[in-house]
């Protein structure tokens, strides 16, 4: 637990004070993602679900996102990339690029559909194209990085 | 209960969750609630020292990187433009050289135009070792056409003439030499002499009667008598003039060439054939 929330705060300091240094053409990596995907594969879902609650709540209150937003999006990502994890080899890269890049890309879709209903409607394909996919795929290539480094235990298969 | 609640325990956390998100977001939405604000203030009130404190060393660490960065680029620079400076200094220097000869050379070709004969340009690659002579070695020889009695000027004036010749360079003996003597007039009054030199580098002009009207700072002329100088090369000015009451027969004159011999670098060779027809007096044969 305590580890949990040094690495919550840890991410939250790095997501505002370093990533949009990293952004490239206006695009930033989401290190949010990148930890719930590491606590994802080493928990069950249930934890995972919990955690992606309680990041999504902080990434949100560090966010202009109405509160429950990322919470929301985030809850469901974790529980799904943990019962994912339990059917894939998440030890191999690829694997992990592959599942970092589709929850980045559900991430973005969610985060849009809500958005459509509680805020301020986007333009659905262009903003998935433009600002989810370019995101998706950079949070995934510093997340298998990362994660490569970091090594985190893992609950699937090996 | 327990057992239905372990078993269902995953759909149970996650329902939860994204209910208690809905519920949030749905709270903000409606305008004038202050549930869902309060809880985003607790929560950027627990996490913003930390982002203070983060922020404020993130960028006090890029400040101090980028000025190292900018210092070493200006190292970096200063070493470049110092090298640049260099280098353009060299360029200058060479260029300025090239200027000088362009203008020596083109000098030189007037001249040229003016002798009315075939002319080579030489460069000047030693001078004389000793101090008893006053020769200069150029870097042309019979390779080009060069031989024995050709005159040699400068834009300036008479030089001396060839008095060896290898296949690729040539010695010429200078009018300062002592055993140098060159057939002249005076311009001004067409007075004939000889110019001879002399060990301490003037000239002496020799054989102009006491009574041929001669008088400092006249210019004298090769007279083209001797048949290895043409005739009209400017070789002097006088600077001395003296005449001797003794019962000698001749005037004694001192002239300055008009060629500065220190400063030789390139000269003329005049590739008229020496002609062995005219002479004058005897006192300019080829040697």
């Amino acid at each position: 637990m305590m580890a949990f929330l040094l690495a919550l705060l840890g991410v939250c300091l790095l997501q505002t004070a370093i990533a949009p240094r990293l952004a490239i053409g206006g695009v930033q990596p989401d290190l949010f993602l990148i930890l719930l995907f590491g606590l994802s594969i080493s928990v069950g879902p249930e934890l995972a679900a919990a955690a992606g609650f309680f990041i999504g709540l902080y990434q949100d209150s560090l966010s202009g996102a109405p509160l429950g937003l990322n919470a929301f999006t985030l809850s469901l990502i974790g529980f799904l990339v943990s019962g994912l994890s339990e059917q894939v080899k998440t030890t191999q890269p690829a694997w992990r690029f592959a599942l970092l890049c589709l929850a980045g890309l559900l991430s973005g879709l969610i985060t849009l559909l809500l958005l459509r209903f509680f805020h301020a409607p986007r333009p659905l394909v262009s903003a998935l194209l433009w600002t989810a996919l370019p995101g998706a795929l950079y949070t995934a290539i510093l997340g298998t990085g990362l994660l490569g480094v970091l090594k985190p235990k893992t609950n699937g298969l090996v | 209960m327990t057992r239905l609640l372990l078993r269902y325990r995953r759909t149970l956390v996650l329902s939860t969750a994204l209910l208690l998100a809905f519920v949030l977001m749905t709270l903000q939405a409606r305008s004038g609630n202050s549930v869902a604000l309060i809880t985003k203030q607790i929560l950027l009130t627990s996490i913003s020292p930390f982002l203070r404190v983060v922020t404020k060393s993130f960028d006090i660490t890029a400040t101090v990187w980028n000025e190292y960065i900018d210092l070493r680029r200006v190292r970096r620079d200063n070493q470049l433009l110092r090298e640049e400076v260099r280098q353009l200094r060299a360029e200058v220097g060479e260029q300025r050289e090239t200027a000088l000869e362009r203008a020596r050379l083109s000098h030189l070709l007037q001249l040229d135009n003016r002798v009315g004969t075939e002319a080579v340009i030489a460069r000047v690659i030693g001078k004389d070792t000793t101090n008893w002579f006053r020769s200069i070695l150029i870097d042309i020889g019979a390779n080009r056409g060069i031989q024995r009695h050709m005159a040699v000027v400068t834009s300036e004036g008479l030089v001396g003439r060839v008095v060896d010749v290898t296949a690729s360079s040539s010695r010429v003996q200078l009018i300062t030499d002592p055993e140098s003597a060159v057939g002249v007039l005076i311009q001004r009054s067409r007075a004939i002499g000889v110019a001879a030199g002399s060990q301490v580098g003037a000239i002496q002009i020799k054989y102009l009667p006491v009574m041929a009207d001669v008088a400092v700072g006249d210019r004298i002329m090769t007279s083209g008598m001797g048949g290895i100088f043409p005739k009209g090369i400017p070789v002097a000015k006088v600077i001395q003039t003296s005449r001797p009451t003794n019962g000698t027969l001749f005037q004694l004159i001192e002239a300055q060439p008009y060629a500065d011999f220190s400063r030789l670098e390139e000269v003329m060779v005049l590739k008229r054939p020496p002609s062995s027809g005219l002479s004058w007096a005897g006192e300019e044969p080829p040697p």
